[in-house]
């Protein structure tokens, strides 16, 4: 098959496609064999494949995106909270037993918050009772006893409404305190996790565990639980009332019970296909939003324009037909409940104007069965909302937990060091970071306090895994890492890092003013220390350029700064922090060489008496090295001084001739 | 905003209509339950005896109101919904088609996240509340008034109560608005602090371990914490307010209903006990429609403000606009720079580029070198047109950038940029991002240049391998080699390496060079690097510091009379012998 031929046949597919709406299983077939040849043979373009993709998809794809989540809560619509697209947990009555562990420290909030809804739905259930009696009065001409009659419902909606009052004080009081307790601890627990969770999780979905998810949960605790419990005893209370009022008419008054739990039941099922497709385009358009805002620049560059927006209007297209359908099937709801309630009021006004034209009831009872009747169904259309709500804020929790029941970060030493020499031995150290895929081979190296030594080797070579070792952002399988002859396993951890200081090649800064940024490490360093280090590191210039100085606030992701600007503040807070040991990971990448030798003459100064580990591309950096390690697919192929290995004319040599002699462009 | 509506009229004129409909069958029931009592029942108008017929036919007659009822509201659904979708669709759309073709000063200065909330969230906002306008408000109003109508046609003593106990609401909710407006302000700022804390922690646990700071961050977070539970509590506890109080208005007013109707009937003034019973239930209609209406009127700001957000979008036109210019030129890559200075829009006293004179011939490669700061990204953004330079003049091919239409001119030019932004789709979409109609025998060839082809078909799905959120699964160098084959995929006459390869290792670095020059020797290339090795060999380089040119030629040119460039070309070497 040539790529005439190709073309050809594609066409034939594509016009199959147009007449029949749909390609037939013979046809899919031929062209995933055909499909797979032009992809061997190279005709494939990235056109035919998004026509292939559309012409032989059977039905439309339910699935996209289903794993992304949304990313940040402040970002991202999260979509109706409608009962419909309530996701299923997995084991549900352990997350509701844990759920409510949180309670316990809240019982005495529970008790009243019970009590007073006792009380709401005792006063709401007689008050009817009350209005009949005194319609009764009304109709029956006793107007003497009116007064009386009128007081007493005063009396009780007073009541009912500083109950209701408390109840809502309670209950807004229960939530948030659970809320907070449980956000905390989130926090705190995540906080805490080893570095290998951050490093396998995106940080998306941390991110929405910590904002929708207990955001989930708590609406859910705020709105739904006492409206559970009210709503319950509400029906029961209700239905007493209404038996006690008048047995037929309460009889009759089911039905509307048993209409809406159909009703609900059946919409609810058609609903959910449409809300949860719904869904699905939306987390891919919010995606294609996110994505290509952020990428503008490359949209620009390729002019891509006009094609992005015509695939964002696919997508929205079909997102607003979809939503079109869910909307009208949701918003149907509303009516159709309405209608129910009204044909209990039918049924009320029919049957009990009959009863009374027999005389069994009274017209004051019709009333109150009016009242009851809207008492009863609301509850019930309530409940059945909160049922999907519930399974959401289950599956919430569970997500929740989940982070929880994570393994903490093993800080099971104790040994502290005080004024370390800075000796760091590693002995046959093996490493992976999946299992059976070995990115350190029995790593041996012994470090002299007061060196600077320098890891040097291609990408993946395992330059920042020996890093990661050291600081203990993951814990090594085999062999051991000595620091002053003391194993770094049995050091407490605070205490390891407190003695290791570290630039990372991935600039963090905070979103705070530089000041704070750069007394990160001890808020009680001095200013005169500050500004000092940081003249050293060649900040002080552009610090003072800022409109606010070292006041001024580094904004998030920090586009008032350049990366090698960020970078030279990374450092200063590194030297600032005055480890023993100080590692340098790419440090100083984005900063340009003169500016970077400049560092490297402040190094040295700081670095005095201290041992430096360095990571870099730029074999400039590290010519003074006392001892050049390089590496190889996690092997150390060679070690000396700068003219040994140059001597040596292996690995380094090449290396070092590669970037200096230039076989460049 | 209004011409969106406005295209779908029918729809939002039916809407309401229906509505209407419902509403008045809504209010009608009361009226009719108030004859099965008074004629029905009691027989009022039939000397005391009731009639069995009157209740079963106005019984009939009510089953028929609430069909009819239940058909309008759900067809007013449907036209409400196909109404705000609609415009929410095309309002979503011609949104994003505006901030594709903003220029970047215009972006950043919207900020990215605060554009993407923009079409998200904003959109949604507005969709929900035409939804809600055009349903909600038409439905509270008609059973506002509807319900004082009918009331009124009870008897005028009962609008009499209603006129005093609904100054009393309003005045109630005007307050309970007031106090809770500025709250939700608050409850915003506080909980965008709480997630951007968050945000900074999760991204930045590496930094946080290294200086043992978990617990200081836990302090700070349960502090923001603890402020978002505050307010959020604060505006629970003036709802936990609003309910009870508006209840106790509205029972209040039944009573008084209920006192005033017995006192006009013993007075014999032609009140009935059902006209009472239908007084009580449009009471509760009138007032409830009075609390839902305060609850628009929350929707309503919320909407406004994002109406307003939208529009700034809408209204913000492109600075950078298209010229006329679309002819073929018959020179291929040539630049030419003639006295161009450049100050970025958001600092206009500082010049970044001050006075540039440049002429670069086809097919010559040029490296650009200078400190961070002195102006090399900003000179080759100036190309693509990125920005426009604020003095002097850009040409390329002979014509000056500006008389470009501009997809003519980006056609010309393909650029990879320092921060290599990759799609999540596949590999091989990523890559043929820049030329469509490019077939995977291209895709292997410029991923074979760039160095890429041997870790692409390393993974299993080759080519066809998804690349998950922007890339995170992929090494910073990998990101690089695959930008760069989207780059010279592109087949421009003019290819822009803006520091690209820094995250490559030296070696695959000169592979990808030497690939380059054999395969691209006609084009154009423009290499901006910190690194003295990666130009050593180009034809010419250029000498960038504090915006000015301070050095052209060869690398043996410059280093025998370039001050800076011999600065550089030490630090680099540490002033060390060259091995060779």
């Amino acid at each position: 098959m040539n790529k005439e031929e190709w073309i050809t046949l594609l066409d034939e597919f594509k016009l199959e496609y147009k007449t029949n709406g749909v390609l037939s299983k013979e046809s899919r077939e031929k062209l995933d064999k055909y499909k797979a040849i032009a992809i061997e043979e190279g005709y494939i373009t990235s056109k035919d494949l998004n026509d292939i993709s559309k012409i032989s998809s059977v039905v439309v794809n339910d699935k996209i995106n289903n794993d992304k989540k949304p990313l940040q809560a402040s970002f991202v619509n999260r979509g109706p909270r409608n009962f419909v697209d309530g996701e299923k947990a997995v084991d549900t009555k352990g997350t509701i037993n844990r759920l409510f562990s949180y309670f316990k420290s809240e019982v005495k909030l529970l008790v009243f918050l019970f009590i007073s809804i006792v009380l709401v739905v005792l006063c709401q259930v007689i008050v009817p009772r009350l209005q009949s009696n005194a319609i009764d009065y009304i109709d029956d001409r006793l107007f003497d006893k009116l007064p009386f009659a009128l007081l007493l419902m005063i009396l009780f909606f007073v009541i009912l409404s500083i109950f209701n009052f408390v109840q809502g004080l309670l209950s807004a009081k229960l939530s948030q305190n659970i809320v907070l307790k449980m956000r905390n601890d989130l926090f705190k627990k995540i906080i805490n996790l080893p570095i290998s969770y951050f490093d396998s999780n995106s940080h998306g979905d941390i991110m929405s565990r910590m904002t929708n998810d207990v955001d989930n949960v708590s609406n859910t605790l705020a709105q739904s639980l006492g409206s559970l419990f009210s709503g319950v005893l509400m029906i029961l209370g209700t239905v007493i009332m209404m038996v006690l009022t008048c047995a037929p008419l309460a009889a009759l008054s089911c039905i509307i019970v048993i209409l809406t739990v159909l009703v609900t039941k059946y919409l609810s099922k058609a609903m959910k296909k449409f809300f949860k497709r719904r869904q699905a385009l939306l987390g891919r358009l919010n995606g294609s939003v996110e994505e290509m805002v952020v990428g503008h620049k490359s949209v620009a560059a390729f002019s891509k324009e006009d094609k992005v927006v015509a695939e964002f209007e696919e997508i929205s297209c079909e997102l607003t037909k979809a939503g079109i359908i869910a909307e009208i099937l949701g918003g149907s709801m509303g009516p159709i409940m309405n209608c129910i309630n009204n044909i209990g009021f039918v049924i009320i006004a029919l049957f009990g104007g009959y009863f009374a034209y027999k005389g069994i009831i009274s017209v004051g009872v019709i009333s109150a069965f009016i009242i009851y009747a809207k008492q009863f169904s609301r509850p019930i259309n309530e409940i059945a909302q909160l049922y999907g709500q519930l399974q959401t804020a289950i599956a919430s929790s569970e997500r929740i937990f989940a982070v929880m029941d994570e393994e903490l970060e093993d800080n099971s030493g104790s040994i502290k060091l005080d004024n370390i020499e800075g000796l760091i031995e590693f002995k046959n150290v093996d490493f992976s970071y999946v299992v059976g895929h070995k990115v350190l081979h029995d790593f041996s190296l012994d470090i002299y306090s007061g060196h600077k030594v320098a890891l040097v080797g291609a990408t993946g070579s395992g330059k920042t895994t020996v890093v990661n070792l050291l600081m203990r952002f993951y814990n090594i399988q085999n062999g051991s890492i000595l620091i002053d002859g003391k194993n770094i396993m049995d050091i407490s951890l605070d205490n390891l890092r407190d003695n290791l200081g570290i630039v990372l090649q991935d600039t963090v800064l905070f979103n705070d003013t530089i000041r704070n940024n750069l007394k990160y490490a001890n808020s009680n360093i001095s200013d005169e220390e500050m500004y000092k280090a940081s003249k050293e590191c060649y900040c002080d210039t552009f610090i003072k350029q800022l409109k606010d100085g070292y006041d001024t606030v580094i904004s998030e992701g920090g586009s008032n700064l350049s990366q090698g600007q960020r970078q030279l503040l990374a450092i200063c807070r590194a030297f600032l922090a005055d480890p023993k040991i100080l590692i340098l990971d790419e440090a100083t990448s984005s900063v340009d060489t003169r500016t970077e030798k400049h560092i490297q003459d402040a190094m040295i100064k700081l670095m005095k008496n201290k041992t430096s580990l360095i990571i870099a591309h730029r074999l400039s950096t590290i010519l003074d090295a006392d001892l050049i390690v390089v590496m190889d697919n996690g092997r150390i192929v060679e070690m000396g001084n700068h003219e040994e290995l140059i001597r040596k004319n292996g690995k380094y040599a090449d290396l070092y001739s590669r970037q200096f002699a230039g076989e460049g462009i | 905003m209004f011409k969106y509506v406005k295209r779908y009229w029918y729809y939002a004129l039916l809407a309401p209509i229906f509505m209407l409909g419902e509403v008045i069958m809504d209010l009608l029931q009361p009226n009719l339950l108030a004859r099965i009592i008074d004629d029905g029942v009691l027989g009022l108008n039939n000397s005391g005896v009731g009639d069995i017929n009157v209740v079963i036919n106005i019984g009939l007659l009510m089953i028929g109101t609430v069909i009819v009822g239940a058909v309008s509201g759900i067809l007013s659904g449907v036209f409400a919904q196909l109404c705000s979708q609609k415009f929410a669709n095309d309002l979503r759309v011609d949104s994003f088609k505006r901030v594709m073709n903003l220029s970047f000063e215009q972006t950043y200065e919207f900020s990215v996240g605060s554009l993407i909330t923009r079409i998200t969230n904003d959109i949604t906002q507005i969709q929900n509340f035409l939804g809600l306008l055009i349903r909600g408000f038409v439905r509270t109003l008609a059973l506002f008034i509807g319900g004082i109508i009918f009331m009124l046609m009870l008897d005028i003593s009962f609008g009499l109560i209603l006129f005093c106990s609904m100054p009393i609401v309003i005045v109630f909710i005007y307050l309970f608005l007031k106090k809770a407006r500025p709250q939700y302000k608050k409850l915003q700022e506080n909980l965008d602090k709480l997630n951007s804390i968050m945000q900074e922690d999760v991204s930045g646990a590496r930094v946080i371990k290294a200086y043992v700071k978990e617990k200081d961050e836990v302090n700070k977070f349960n502090k923001a914490s603890k402020n978002l539970s505050k307010i959020q509590f604060f505006v629970l506890k003036l709802f936990s307010y609003m309910n009870p109080i508006s209840n106790l208005i509205l029972n209040f007013t039944i009573v008084a209903v209920i006192y005033v109707g017995g006192i006009n009937i013993k007075l014999n003034s032609g009140i009935t006990t059902g006209d009472i019973m239908a007084a009580i239930t449009y009471t509760s209609m009138i007032l409830n429609a009075l609390l839902r209406m305060a609850n628009l009127f929350q929707v309503f700001s919320r909407a406004q403000v994002s109406v307003a957000r939208i529009n700034a979008v809408l209204n913000c036109l492109p600075v950078i606009s298209d010229g006329d210019f679309c002819e073929d030129t018959k020179i291929k890559g040539k630049i030419e720079l003639r006295n161009v200075s450049f100050a970025y829009p958001d600092s206009p006293s500082v010049n970044v580029l001050e006075n540039l004179n440049l002429v670069i011939n086809p097919g010559e490669t040029i490296g650009i070198l200078g400190s961070t700061g002195s102006g090399k990204s900003s000179l080759v953004n100036l190309l693509p047109r990125f920005y426009d330079c604020t003095k002097g003049e850009v040409l390329i091919d002979d014509v000056n950038v500006k008389e470009y239409k501009l997809d003519k001119l980006r056609s010309k030019i393909s650029i990879a940029l320092q921060k290599s932004e990759l799609f999540s789709t596949t590999i091989f979409e990523n890559i043929t991002w820049g030329r469509e109609d490019a077939t995977l025998g291209d895709v292997r060839k410029a991923a074979s240049i760039a160095q890429a082809s041997d870790f692409i078909e390393a993974k299993k799905d080759g080519y066809f391998t998804m690349i998950a959120e922007k890339g995170m699964s992929l090494s910073g160098g990998q990101k690089q080699r695959i930008n760069i084959a989207r780059c010279i995929l592109k087949e421009a006459s003019i290819i822009i390496f803006d520091d690209s390869t820094s995250a490559l290792d030296l070696k695959t670095e000169s592979l990808l060079y030497k690939e380059l020059k054999k395969n691209y020797s006609d084009t154009t290339k423009i290499i901006i690097t910190q690194r003295i090795a990666s130009i050593k060999d180009a034809n010419r380089i250029v000498v960038l510091d504090k915006g000015v040119i301070v050095g052209i030629g060869t690398h043996d040119e410059l280093l025998e009379k370039c001050v800076i460039y011999q600065e550089i070309y030490n630090s680099q070497l540490k002033g060390g012998v060259v091995h060779e």
